[in-house]
């Protein structure tokens, strides 16, 4: 058995570890799965951020071009005007003047998270306020009545500087920022280098976890079929051993009984012998003791106290005690032998209505349950197929013992009842009778052997021979009880007993 | 039985002390034949065919058999007795035996046997059986055997 057990335990072995290594591929695949899609939102926000970038970027150039545009125009509107005199100059360049500190503030709040830009957005607004005021004083020069030009060509030495400066810092600005975007652009090119290789390896590895549990599962299958086969061969052959054990266990049995059979028939004859001659013997004490009684009267003084002792005590009391022993040896050879012969019967399987058998064991002993005023209940049986007489013997054996061994302190009361259960037939005889003690409870069983107090006539033979016949019906009995609480014998019984090939004498 | 011969008993039992309480029980139920007893199945059979004063050569016999023989089983006694050119096949045969196997019973029948009779154990049903034995052998008539 335990050789046949390490192939199995290696290759169970094999199997888990097979198993699991399929669920943690599998398991990999999904973390696979997961970093893949995990890169793919990454990358995709990433892209997001940047074309935002580029937006916030292209604002900011655009901004810097309009307060370009602003300055230039403002700067159109004083010229103009310090020419003409004409008032819509003077409109525009006060239009112009109002727009230039919003474009910058506008600026400002675009680029606050950067300090360069913030420094020159600083710087920006200083001079266009100083740029403002030349050019507001020189339109005042002008409306005041002096010639403009010369408080602008007297301005245009610092006019030109801060302009200068202006459109340097302008520059500036839009350089920083397309610079900025640059850099952002590399790492986003970075990013999106890092997330496509995650994803490519992430795919990579998925399709070889694919393959590797797609070819770890056929493999699998492929093992299981292969073990699927051998165990159908195993149990075929498991089959073919129970078959040829039985056939053994039949013939091992068969032979005991023979046994059995040859050894009580044999031990007849001498028993034969034995009772025979003690019969002589006691027949010859009759006229030995009238020769006694004769002697006694006609010449006491042959009569020894010994010789009448022997006659009259020690040979009736010898033989009364070979009697008592042979007649309960002959008993005994005579249970063997309708053990053995109950064994060679040839079992005739059939549907055995056990309600009516039952009634039948019941009406048998009805004289015996009146008398003791015991009450028996029989409750619905299932029918099985069995050997009538087997069955009848035995549930017959059960009733007539829960019969015999009452509890003196209470009514009798025996019930019968049976179920299906599993392909088997189970039935109960039950009694609350004075019970058995659990520890005779396989003993009972046994030929010759008796449990509790021996206040009753018998051999131990009713039980042994239940149980030989609950054997060959190809049952079981049991028997569950404690000392003073009744008892409950249970049959086991096949649904249905195969028919036998032949007697097995 | 015959007028001028007495029948011969020829009792076949290996065990010697049913032997005896066969006989004391025959003689209780008033049987006096002579009878002679064998233990073994090899000198019974020399006795029955070969002896001059066997039932083969000389007058009429009863033969009781018993079946558990040392040397040979009872059957081939009664198988040599009852064969169809044997002298001795009108002679009565009581198998007494302590078998009560069916298959035996009737084989016995089938070869000619003309009494079974299985010993009880109890004594006293043995010893009563054996008594009505002896009243029955007293009363049967028993031919005289083949001799030409």
């Amino acid at each position: 058995m335990k050789r046949q057990l390490e192939p199995n335990d290696l290759m169970l072995n094999s199997q888990r570890r097979a198993n699991r290594a399929i669920f943690s591929a599998v398991a990999a695949g999904f973390v696979m799965l997961a970093v893949a899609a995990g890169a793919v939102v990454w990358a995709f926000e990433r892209s997001q951020d940047y074309s935002e970038l580029v937006t916030h970027t292209v604002e900011v150039e655009a901004a810097v071009a309009n307060l370009n545009r602003l300055n230039e125009r403002i700067e159109a509107a004083r010229r103009g005007y310090l020419l003409e005199s004409d008032p819509r100059f003077l409109e525009t360049f006060d239009e112009t003047a109002v727009e230039i500190p919003v474009q910058i503030s506008r600026i400002a709040d675009l680029t606050s998270d950067n300090p360069d830009q913030v420094k020159r957005i600083t710087r920006f607004r200083a001079l266009t306020d100083r740029y403002l005021s030349l050019l507001k004083d020189s339109i005042a020069d002008k409306q005041a009545g002096g010639t403009g030009v010369t408080a602008a060509s007297l301005l245009d030495e610092e006019d030109i500087i801060i302009v200068q400066e202006l459109r340097k810092l302008s520059d500036e600005m839009g350089l920083a920022e397309r610079r900025l975007l640059i850099a952002r652009e590399a790492s986003q090119r970075t990013s999106v280098l890092i997330s496509t290789v995650t994803a490519a390896i992430s795919a990579l590895l998925l399709v070889l976890v694919a393959f590797g549990t797609i070819w770890a599962t056929r493999r699998t299958l492929r093992a299981l079929t292969a073990t699927g086969l051998e165990l159908q061969s195993l149990n075929e052959d498991l089959e073919s051993a129970v078959t040829a054990r039985t056939a053994e266990l039949q013939r091992a049995n068969a032979e005991i009984q023979r046994f059995a059979y040859i050894v009580s028939h044999d031990l007849r004859s001498p028993l034969v012998n034995v009772m025979g001659f003690t019969a002589e013997l006691d027949a010859a004490i009759k006229p030995l003791s009238e020769l006694i009684d004769k002697v006694e009267e006609q010449a006491p003084g042959l009569v020894t106290e010994e010789t009448r002792y022997a006659v009259r005590e020690d040979l009736p009391e010898a033989i009364g005690f070979i009697r008592t022993s042979t007649e309960k040896m002959d008993r005994l050879i005579n249970a063997i032998l309708r053990l053995s012969r109950e064994g060679r019967r040839v079992l005739s399987p059939g549907a055995v209505d056990m309600n009516t058998l039952a009634g039948e064991v019941v009406d048998s002993l009805q004289h015996r349950i009146d008398e003791n005023g015991v009450t028996v209940e029989t409750e619905p049986l299932p029918t099985v197929v069995t050997d009538r007489l087997a069955v009848e013997q035995i549930l017959s054996n059960l009733v007539e013992n829960a019969l015999k061994y009452l509890a003196p302190d209470r009514p009798g009361r025996i019930t019968i009842r049976g179920r299906k259960n599993l392909g088997r037939v189970l039935i109960e005889v039950e009694d609350n009778g004075r019970g058995i003690d659990p520890r005779d409870h396989e003993r009972i069983f046994d030929l010759f052997r008796r449990s509790g107090s021996q206040d009753q006539p018998g051999e131990g033979i009713g039980l042994a021979h239940v149980r030989a016949l609950a054997y060959r019906l190809g049952g079981t009995i049991s028997c569950e009880s404690a000392l003073g609480e009744g008892a409950t014998f249970r049959l086991s019984l096949p649904t249905a007993l195969a028919p036998q090939q032949g007697a097995n004498t | 039985m015959s007028q001028h011969q007495t029948v011969n008993i020829v009792m076949i039992e290996d065990d010697e002390g049913h032997a005896r309480l066969i006989e004391k029980n025959i003689r209780r139920a008033g049987v006096n034949n002579p009878i002679r007893h064998f233990l073994e199945g090899t000198a019974a059979l020399k006795h029955l065919f070969d002896a001059p004063d066997g039932p083969a050569k000389n007058g009429p016999a009863l033969v009781l058999l018993d079946l558990n023989l040392p040397d040979m089983s009872g059957i081939d006694i009664l198988q040599r007795m009852k064969a169809d050119n044997s002298p001795l096949k009108r002679t009565p045969v009581v198998v007494l035996t302590t078998t009560d196997d069916k298959v035996e019973i009737e084989r016995c029948y089938d070869l000619g046997a003309n009494v079974y009779i299985t010993k009880p154990v109890n004594y006293e049903t043995f010893a009563q059986a054996i008594r009505q034995l002896g009243l029955f052998l007293s009363v049967i008539q028993v031919p005289d055997p083949d001799m030409d």
